[in-house]
């Protein structure tokens, strides 16, 4: 069987894997961060001395999403293959 | 004198004791906590002072004010928690009358009877026939509420148990019927009329709390200064250790100060007293165990606000390195590259010169400061990313763009980095870069290598205070085998990426030999070959480093859709399919700039909250990390005294 696809397909294939790639890491970074923030908020509640360290576990998941995005980035922008495809 | 940081005894000593508190200790404490319990009714926050008074003042003031003016505020506050609490009560009696309301009964007559049992409540369904069945001597009224049947049973007390078995099948819920005579209206109303007095008699109270704290809110405050101030000092003795005829203060006192203490003490105490420093051996020794030995940043007046962010993170140990410096170089710069723009730069600006007069406390002052300072840098790479309220803002409309065949040119260069607000004006920098339009392609990419190139720099400056602080603990192995090689990986592994984006394959093979000099490096290290667990976190921490990039796309991205919304879209359509902005209807007008004030507005607090939340991320996971972890955790110098504030020194 024969797969047609034009320039234009790949190139909306291409966007849609980008999209997938950081809105899937934000989730993944969203579901990690759910359980350290209500950790946190707990215990600084009872230790305000807590914040900056809590804010630092806090945002450990964080890079998850940038991870997300770096990939997002190269399929849009940087990965050669494609590149050529890509009409401005 | 604030000078001595006192260490507390712990009375682990057998001949010496806990020195007891001097003086008048106990009421000083307890006039305090009347003091406190005062100001609490008062809702008394405190604030900076306004005016200040002389000690001899507090002095004379201070009976009348604990004891006339608090007894006054107490029974005032009282009444007021009775009156609330009345009203609350008679609220309630009101609530449970209002149903009532639909039953032809007075309410005495649901009290009070010997051989009848009475059933007030709703039902589902009515009740009359199923109660006739078990007690056939009954007496049932039925009102129709707003949702619900009300019923009042009254059956012989013998037949009780049954008849309650009958209304529960039928949905039964009682209501309670308040102990109270007459009609169910004329009861409700006079419940509200008494209501209505008790509120007309709370509200002068509140008035006059509030008068009572509005004229002695600052003596209120410069007494509770003054009674810590006293408590403190005649409670010192608890932290001393004593004898018989002698006691010792251990604490320790800024280096250069010590000859100011000592003359000061032996002074005031006239030779009864003697001052003297440890020995430089006992004191290397009390380093090397780890003792808490208290700390004190040391920095210049613009870097002083930043001590906020290490202090919220922890305070450096007697031997770590101070990152304030630091973090007074990095991040405002990571602050303005993220929110680079002109216009939310110059708003940040003027709401925190706002608020600046009003929080006056010296945590806020130092917050506001950090984020000033970023507010500026957000002005100056406003002007490099060409932004003004996002890309196709305001001023370009105003300015103009370039035209379309300058645009061509340089795209079929490769140079195309989108028209900046400058517009005809022209372009900045070697090769025609700036004003960097944010969202096209090849500024992306120039902003990825700029961002990992900062990640490159901060890391390895992170890097290099880990190898002097290892160095400062004497742990020479630690340095040279564990943070070094971290530097060496991050360093040359972005060059090996480098020679692979430039095409300079010498670039890369040099890269990989010394990634792979220092892996080695870091397999002989203390941590051996599990230091190479963390290696794949090297390579993240400097992707993290890509979020500079990426929060600042996201905010300029919702900046361009509102621009593009309110110009090209609402605008045009509410016009008639105007395109020229001459032609737009003021209509048009209206409802574009409110769209575009609702959204910018928005990206505003986005744009102070994110750009200030990632770079102090950045420090804290990627920067601090690299010299903090190992130690970290010290105490900070908190000299015996009291800072004056309401009172005359």
């Amino acid at each position: 069987m024969a797969v047609v696809a034009d320039a234009g397909t790949l190139y909306g294939l291409l966007a849609v894997g980008a999209g997938l790639a950081t809105g899937l890491a934000g989730i993944g970074a969203g579901v990690g961060e759910q359980g350290i923030g209500a950790a946190v908020v707990g215990v600084v509640a009872e230790e305000p001395g807590f914040l900056g360290k809590g804010l630092f576990l806090m945002l450990l998941p964080e890079t998850l999403i940038i991870f997300g995005l770096a990939v997002s980035l190269i399929l849009m922008f940087a990965w050669t293959p494609f590149a050529g495809i890509v009409t401005p | 004198m604030r000078l001595l940081h006192i260490v507390n005894y712990n009375g682990n000593q057998p001949e010496f004791e806990i020195g007891k508190s001097i003086g008048k200790s106990k009421e000083y404490s307890e006039d305090l906590i009347k003091l406190r319990s005062i100001t609490r009714y008062l809702d008394l926050k405190n604030k900076a002072p306004d005016k200040t008074f002389p000690e001899s003042q507090i002095l004379s003031e201070m009976d009348n004010l604990l004891n006339n003016v608090g007894a006054d505020v107490i029974a005032t506050y009282e009444r007021i928690t009775a009156i609330e609490a009345e009203v609350k009560s008679k609220q309630d009696t009101i609530r449970s009358l209002t149903p009532l309301a639909v039953l032809p009964l007075p309410l005495e007559s649901y009290h009070g009877y010997d051989s009848l049992a009475t059933f007030v409540g709703t039902v589902a369904s009515p009740v009359d026939a199923d109660v006739a069945r078990v007690s056939p001597v009954n007496e049932i009224y039925t009102g129709s509420a707003k949702n619900a049947t009300q019923v009042a049973v009254f059956v012989p007390a013998e037949k009780a148990s049954e008849v309650s078995a009958v209304l529960s099948e039928h949905g039964f819920s009682e209501t309670s019927v308040p102990k109270l005579e007459g009609n169910v209206d004329s009861a409700i109303a006079s419940l509200e009329g008494s209501i209505k007095s008790l509120e007309a008699e709370k509200t002068p109270l509140l008035k006059k709390l509030a008068d009572i704290k509005k004229q002695n809110e600052d003596l209120m405050l410069a007494t509770d200064e003054y009674l810590s101030m006293q408590t403190q000092k005649t409670e010192a003795p608890l932290r001393f250790a004593v004898t018989e005829n002698a006691f010792v203060i251990d604490g320790y006192v800024p280096s250069d100060q010590f000859s100011r203490l000592k003359s000061e003490l032996e002074g005031a105490a006239g030779g009864k007293l003697e001052v003297s420093l440890i020995a430089d051996k006992e004191a290397q020794e009390l380093v090397e165990k780890g003792e808490d030995i208290p700390s004190q940043m040391d920095n210049p007046g613009v870097v002083k606000p930043y001590e906020l962010i290490t202090r919220l993170f922890a305070i450096p140990e007697y031997k770590e390195f101070d990152p304030s410096l630091l973090i007074f170089v990095f991040f405002p710069i990571m602050f303005g590259m993220i929110l680079g723009d002109v216009g939310y730069g110059i708003m940040i600006l003027l709401i925190l010169l706002g608020l600046k007069k009003k929080f006056r406390t010296p945590g806020w002052q130092q917050l506001i400061n950090v984020v000033m300072i970023g507010g500026v840098w957000a002005v100056i790479f406003g002007i490099f990313y060409g932004e003004i309220f996002g890309p196709l803002g305001l001023w370009n409309y105003a300015i103009g763009m370039l035209s379309h065949h300058e645009m061509v040119a340089l795209q079929e260069a490769g140079l195309f980095f989108g028209e900046g607000v400058f517009g005809s004006l022209g372009r900045l920098g070697p090769l025609g870069v700036f004003p960097l339009y944010r969202l096209a392609t090849n500024a992306v990419l120039l902003l990825i290598g700029v961002s990992l190139f900062i990640g490159v720099v901060h890391c390895s400056v992170g890097s290099i205070c880990g190898i002097k602080t290892e160095l400062n603990y004497g742990e020479k192995k630690h340095a040279y085998f564990e943070r070094l090689p971290v530097m060496l990986f991050q360093v040359f592994f972005s060059i090996a990426l480098l020679g692979l984006v430039m095409g300079q394959s010498i670039l890369t093979y040099l890269g990989i030999i010394v990634v792979v000099i220092s892996v080695v490096m870091l397999v002989m290290g203390p941590e051996g070959p599990m230091g190479l667990a963390h290696v794949p976190s090297y390579i993240s921490n400097l992707i993290s480093y890509l979020r500079l990039l990426a929060i600042g796309l996201a905010s300029v991205g919702l900046a361009y859709a509102a621009n593009q919304l309110a110009f090209y879209v609402i605008m045009p359509m509410l016009s008639g399919g105007a395109h020229n902005s001459a032609e737009f209807s003021t209509l048009a007008i209206i409802v574009g700039i409110v769209i575009l004030v609702a959204v910018h507005f928005i990206n505003l607090l986005l744009g102070i909250l994110s750009p200030f939340m990632h770079p102090l991320r950045l420090h804290y996971v990627e920067m601090f990390t690299k010299f903090y972890s190992a130690h970290g955790g010290g105490v900070e110098y908190s000299p015996f005294g009291h800072v004056r504030r309401f009172l005359k020194a």
